[in-house]
């Protein structure tokens, strides 16, 4: 009987889905995982042509400028700093090259799944210096502030953190007009908690936190089309089960404790006010740009890539001239071919290219 | 004798017959493993299959087996995707100085114990040491012939439109295994590799039926790259049945967390297996009444639509493509 229920209710929310008639809807996914699950699923294959899905800028790796990569690899060639990082990251495109290819120039960069991982490098290896490259949203974020909170509780020297940590509230803003309805990333509200999401509605952005799941991603969207209908800004969590309305207090207490907000600069989107963090003056010894002396690296991307309109939902990957000729997941040419979440990756990989 | 291996052992000396026969003759040991330079082979008329396979995991031990189960498997199981039945090997090995000899007899024991299984004898054999750093411990190649069963002719590009997909048990244990042996994720879990002699499968399978189109095993890759390569050569699409897919809990669990996609995980256990649908349940029902194929499953079907490339039905029963293999496994951010 409670598998029956189950059942009936996903059927009604793909019902739903399928059978829309309405004005055209512009939905945008924010979170990398999202655009990749919705593929996985086949979701877009179930749209009637009055939606449109987007993949916005929720995956950390896309949105990380250039520039940071080129940070990378002074650290890593000119100051011989052992760069540790989520493997994502190896392939991204730098102005002249990725950190993968800077191994072959004697770079040590080496691939960890948490940046605890990394300082526990550093105690191994006290006779070098280990940069961990702290990307992410707020999911990420409390893992790096833990890892150089222990490091000066334990007195460590020879580790730092490069970072380019972003917050979501004030993108949402910026790509208010890209989109009818965002599906919020569940666990960045997991952390986050919702009350920003749902004062955003005054600004008239409108959005469902959305968990991961088949059954609850077919569910937001649902929703975000029922209530795109009444015409009117909303906010409904459709999450519930991981995401309350407080988010993860110690968790945020955390990243308050170690980072302060900061102006940051996404890929494709430019400079965004208060949307990124940095460490705070009790932590300059564990910030990589302060203790490297690091100039400031503006940084080339390749003109002819729009990853920056893609994640504005402004053109399709398949839009782009680069797209699967010079750029696929094997050389990609943009952050957005890189990594499994991104949209380029994830059209060219589920058959956009054919 | 000295607990770990020197060069002196591979020098060809006393001490590489003192390691022959005290390692490798006590567990190799039958009539045609000889001391001279080759072994003297009885064929019956008819086709013999021969294969080689080189083996360089790491760890060399690992939840469910070694390197030297993998080495004898991977070549017994090479053979039975032909349809042939395994009957000898030569094993080469190539040892790092320093390499512990308690090792290595634990691993010639698993050799001996996983070609017993198979009723496969070891008829010759090799042994060269590399001075330290210059290898990763040891490495095995394995080279197997194997009699072909009378009027058996299994290829890669027989696949048909309307032919079954089936696999063999659960897949993705191999590469989820040795992932979580080489990496330190913190994940404390009970998977163990699939590593297992297929020759016993295979010789059940024709003896249900004669129609096999495609035998493969699934190995690096996993059943999603050998699907792939399926495709192509036959020139024929395929759809799978995301829900009939075996995927254990814990594997599921791993790689729900990793981001990684089991079906490109690598199995040392696991065929894929193309025949007319028709044939299909006696199939499975046979595979599921033996040792390590008891959770085998008709995963999907041949089609003729979008050939070279694999359909998924997925959950929401929408269709999609199933990504194609390539690159490294990363692990994503989040």
């Amino acid at each position: 009987m409670k598998t029956a229920c189950i059942e009936n209710k996903k059927m009604s929310a793909k019902e739903i889905i399928e059978s829309y008639k309405g004005k055209p809807l512009r939905i945008m996914e924010v979170c990398g995982t999202h655009t990749h699950e919705i593929f996985r699923l086949g979701i877009r294959n179930i749209l009637p042509d009055t939606i449109k899905l987007i993949s916005g800028p929720g995956c950390p790796v896309c949105v990380t400028p250039v520039g940071f990569i080129d940070e990378s690899l002074m650290l890593a060639l000119e100051h011989r700093a052992v760069i540790c990082t989520f493997g994502d990251l190896l392939r991204v495109p730098g102005s002249k090259m990725s950190l993968a290819d800077s191994r072959q120039k004697g770079a040590s960069i080496k691939m960890v799944y948490s940046p605890v991982d990394a300082l526990s490098y550093a105690k191994e290896h006290p006779d070098k210096e280990i940069v961990f490259l702290s990307v992410g949203f707020e999911t990420t974020t409390p893992a790096s502030c833990l890892a150089v909170k222990k490091a000066k509780a334990d007195g460590i020297k020879n580790f730092s953190l490069l970072v380019a940590n972003k917050t979501m509230p004030e993108a949402y803003k910026i790509l208010k007009n890209s989109a009818d309805a965002f599906l919020y990333p569940g666990h960045v509200d997991a952390i986050a908690g919702t009350s920003v999401c749902e004062s955003l509605v005054k600004e008239g952005v409108s959005g469902v936190v959305t968990g991961f799941t088949a059954n609850e991603l077919l569910t937001a969207l649902a929703v975000a089309i029922k209530l795109s209908e009444k015409g009117k800004p909303f906010f409904k969590n459709c999450y519930p089960r991981v995401v309350k309305s407080e988010g993860n207090i110690p968790a945020q207490e955390l990243v308050n404790e170690t980072m302060e907000s900061c102006d940051s600069e996404w890929r494709g989107l430019g400079k965004i006010k208060k949307s990124g963090l940095k460490l705070r003056a009790d932590y300059k010894d564990f910030d990589a740009r302060t203790r490297f002396n690091l100039p400031k690296i503006p940084g080339k991307s390749n003109p002819a890539c729009r990853c920056g309109d893609i994640l504005q939902g402004k053109c399709k990957p398949t839009e782009c001239g680069l797209f699967g000729k010079i750029c696929n997941p094997q050389h990609p040419v943009g952050a957005c071919m890189v990594s499994n979440e991104g949209a380029c990756s994830a059209y060219y990989q589920y058959g956009g290219n054919l | 004798m000295e607990k770990n291996i020197t060069l002196a052992h591979g020098a060809g000396g006393k001490q590489t017959s003192m390691l022959i026969d005290e390692v490798f003759k006590t567990h190799f040991s039958n009539p045609l493993l000889t001391a001279d330079d080759a072994a003297i082979l009885q064929i019956d008329s008819g086709k013999i299959a021969f294969s080689t396979d080189g083996f360089i995991v790491s760890p060399f031990e690992f939840p469910g087996g070694n390197i030297g189960k993998l080495s004898i498997c991977g070549t017994v199981n090479d053979l039975a995707c032909m349809g042939a039945k395994p009957l000898y090997l030569t094993c080469a090995f190539v040892i790092e100085e320093g390499f512990p000899l308690t090792i290595l007899e634990k691993i010639a024991s698993s050799m001996e114990k996983t070609a017993k299984e198979t009723g496969v004898k070891i008829v010759a054999g090799d042994t060269k040491v590399a001075g330290k750093g210059q290898i990763d411990n040891i490495f095995i190649t394995t080279s197997g012939v194997g009699q072909l069963a009378e009027g058996i002719s299994l290829s890669g590009s027989k696949a048909c439109v309307g032919d079954a997909v089936i696999v063999t048990g659960d897949i993705g244990r191999h590469g989820c295994s040795i992932l979580l042996s080489r990496e330190d994720f913190g994940i404390e879990t009970s998977i163990k590799s699939d590593c297992a002699p297929l020759w016993g499968a295979v010789e059940k399978m024709l003896e249900v039926t004669k129609t096999l189109h495609v035998i493969r095993d699934a190995t690096r890759g996993g059943v999603g790259t050998v699907l792939y390569e399926i495709a192509n050569q036959s020139n024929v699409g395929i759809c799978l049945d995301s829900k009939e897919i075996p995927v254990s809990g814990e594997v599921a669990g791993v790689c729900g967390m990793l981001g990684l996609e089991p079906l490109y995980l690598a199995c040392e256990g696991r065929l894929v297996v193309f025949a007319p649908m028709d044939e299909a349940e006696q199939i499975v029902k046979t595979l599921r009444q033996l040792p390590y194929s008891k959770e085998a499953a008709v995963i999907g079907e041949v089609t003729s639509e979008m050939p070279g490339r694999v359909v998924m039905k997925t959950e929401i029963g929408a269709k999609t493509l199933l990504p194609e293999p390539g690159g490294e496994l990363l692990p994503r951010i989040c």
